[in-house]
């Protein structure tokens, strides 16, 4: 008897409890960055170079700086919209379109012509989107969770990455998913489940507001730099120092991030190949960190030289600038997401990036077509103001 | 740098391995809001402490998490938040649902009903897959002491299984009322046991 209820509560296990669900690719690496930045390290490596540990801060994909802040956001980075990054704009033929090299080296021309003087903070502003779905059956319709971040990452070593996080609210993705809000009795709330993994059936809940009801205050943080100088990540931590004398020669750039390589994804250990990888992290470089002007050039024509670059388009980004967009396809268990970035030539800045689910499987939650989420940087600029 | 990357290593394999397992300990334990925090904060400390994690790691890393809960996560949160668990796991699917269901239903129930200090026990046994050795290392108290706390508490939840079977069972609320009363003397036998048993390990 007492064996029998043993085996029946065994058996009553919630499936996500199983200890054989993988760990979420994203909040592993977070995790696991976060675990290792806490501290001095290993008692016994403290009496070493704290500098020369290799921590990976809390993104891979290269927006913000190793803050803890970010953290508790970026647990609920998962899935998908269509308000993102990548809608094709109509009247714009395929006769149109410039091919990828055109687009990355006419940027990195215009790179190449600009100045920067380091002042004492690499300050961005950037607004992030997920999408996710709501509701069960034919009620189903997807919401759109978007975050304002705006960063001061001290040009100094030993100051203070200083972080402010603003909510800026849910809202029905569509005008077809508002007229489905509408239908459910237009909720100021939405209950929202997020995968545990990719493509897992194991959610955890999220509770999401209305916007623009959630006026809720900033989030404000203030931390030290991740070794006390680890400013991004770049492959690995660098120091602003040598983010600032990373080469200008695109081979020479090429050849000092492929060291950093080691055969997997940026976010997880699932095998990538070294072209993607090098788009994943120079893509990050030229978006938003704070290297020179023939760097950020560098970086544009090393992008024109890979494989598996093509061109996807003259789109609008979420904030509604136009630009030319360069992609990459990555094949995933849950389909074929394009990691596609959007460049204005007019200034040889790139606006956004986005990841867009081009070709689902069967069966998946995140229809073809749709924008799983997007990156948009509206500021990306030295300052000498402190923040408040 | 070889001992570094050899440390980093060695911490990743350690928590590639028992992550999940030990957010499951903190969502069974306190429910899925703290789960996240406990987490990381285990993890920290087993950063921080690497050179005394042991091998095999689990068992010393649910002690952490555990105290980790009890330092940051005041009992009557705890409580709150695993009755919200417990009333997401036991949430009826519409319609028929089969027998071997509605049985799995009732036990989860019943070891809501149960003190904290059972609950705990059963947690880590038939759900974390201890041995009563590893459990005891867990909750910090003698092999054989956790072995007569593990029949007492497959006694009780027997009992208060046959009991909830009936339809519809007890209400989340209720439950989670009924633990509290008796969760002082479970954590008052425990605190005890753990100032014995520091002893006789140190």
């Amino acid at each position: 008897m007492n064996d029998d209820v043993l085996r029946t509560l065994r058996e009553a296990r919630p499936a996500e409890l199983d200890p054989d669900v993988p760990v979420d690719a994203r909040v592993r690496q977070m995790e696991l960055a976060r675990a290792m930045a806490a501290g001095p390290g290993p008692d016994g490596a403290r009496t070493r170079k704290a500098g020369r540990r290799r921590v990976r801060p809390v993104w891979g994909i290269g927006l913000s700086a190793a803050v803890a802040a970010g953290v508790l956001a970026a647990v609920i980075v998962v899935p998908s919209g269509d308000d993102g990054a990548g809608t094709p704009r109509a009247g714009h033929g395929a006769g149109q379109l410039l091919d990828a090299k055109t687009v990355l080296l006419t940027a990195a021309e215009k790179a190449d012509g600009r100045t920067d003087t380091m002042r004492a903070y690499w300050h961005t502003v950037t607004i992030s989107s997920h999408t996710h779905t709501v509701g069960q059956g034919d009620g189903r319709y997807s919401v759109t969770v978007r975050e304002r971040h705006e960063t001061w990452t001290p040009g100094d070593p030993g100051g203070k990455v200083y972080g402010r996080e603003q909510y800026l609210g849910a809202k029905p993705a569509t005008a077809a998913d508002e007229a489905a809000w509408r239908r459910a009795g237009s909720p100021g709330t939405f209950e929202l489940r997020i995968p545990i993994s990719p493509g897992s059936k194991i959610t955890k809940p999220y509770r999401a507001k209305l916007a623009p009801a959630s006026q809720q205050p900033p989030k404000v943080s203030v931390s030290p730099l991740v070794d006390g100088d680890k400013v991004f990540w770049l492959g690995r931590n660098v120091t602003m120092r040598q983010l600032r004398s990373l080469p200008s020669d695109p081979k020479r750039l090429k050849a000092e991030l492929i060291r950093w390589y080691e055969g997997h994804d940026t976010e997880s250990d699932r095998p990538m190949g070294a072209a993607e990888w090098l788009y994943r992290v120079a893509s990050g470089m030229v978006m938003s960190m704070p290297v020179p002007p023939e760097v950020r050039a560098a970086g544009f024509r090393m992008l024109a030289g890979l494989p598996g670059v093509r061109s996807a388009g003259r789109v609008t980004d979420p904030q509604g600038r136009a630009g030319d967009a360069i992609a990459v396809d990555d094949t995933t268990p849950g389909g074929v997401i394009r990691d596609q970035m959007i460049i204005d030539l007019a200034s040889g800045t790139a606006l956004a990036r986005g990841n867009v689910m081009v070709k689902a499987v069967a069966g998946s939650d995140v229809p073809t077509g749709r924008t799983m989420s997007s990156e948009v940087v509206l500021t990306a600029e030295w300052t000498d103001s402190a923040p408040r | 740098m070889a001992d570094e990357d050899h440390e980093e290593r060695r911490f990743t394999a350690i928590y590639d391995e028992c992550r999940q397992r030990v957010w499951a300990y903190a969502v069974s334990r306190a429910g899925r809001q703290a789960a996240d925090e406990v987490v990381s904060e285990t993890f920290a400390i087993a950063w921080r402490r690497l050179a005394d994690v042991p091998d095999p790691a689990l068992p010393w890393l649910l002690g952490v998490a555990r105290n980790v809960l009890r330092d940051g996560h005041r009992a009557e949160v705890r409580r709150e938040s695993f009755a919200a668990e417990l009333g997401r796991w036991t949430a009826r699917p519409a319609g028929d649902i089969a027998e071997d269901v509605a049985e799995r239903l009732a036990v989860i129930r019943a070891m809501a009903a149960l003190p904290d200090g059972d609950r705990e026990i059963l947690i880590l046994v038939a759900w974390q897959g201890l041995t009563p050795r590893d459990a005891a290392r867990v909750v910090g108290c003698s092999p054989a002491a956790l072995r007569v706390r593990l029949h007492r508490a497959r006694r009780r939840l027997a009992r208060a299984a046959e009991g909830t079977e009936a339809p519809g069972g007890r209400p989340a609320a209720e439950t989670g009322q009924a633990g509290a009363g008796q969760l002082r003397t479970g954590q008052a036998v425990t605190r005890r046991q753990v100032a014995t048993i520091n002893e006789e390990m140190s």
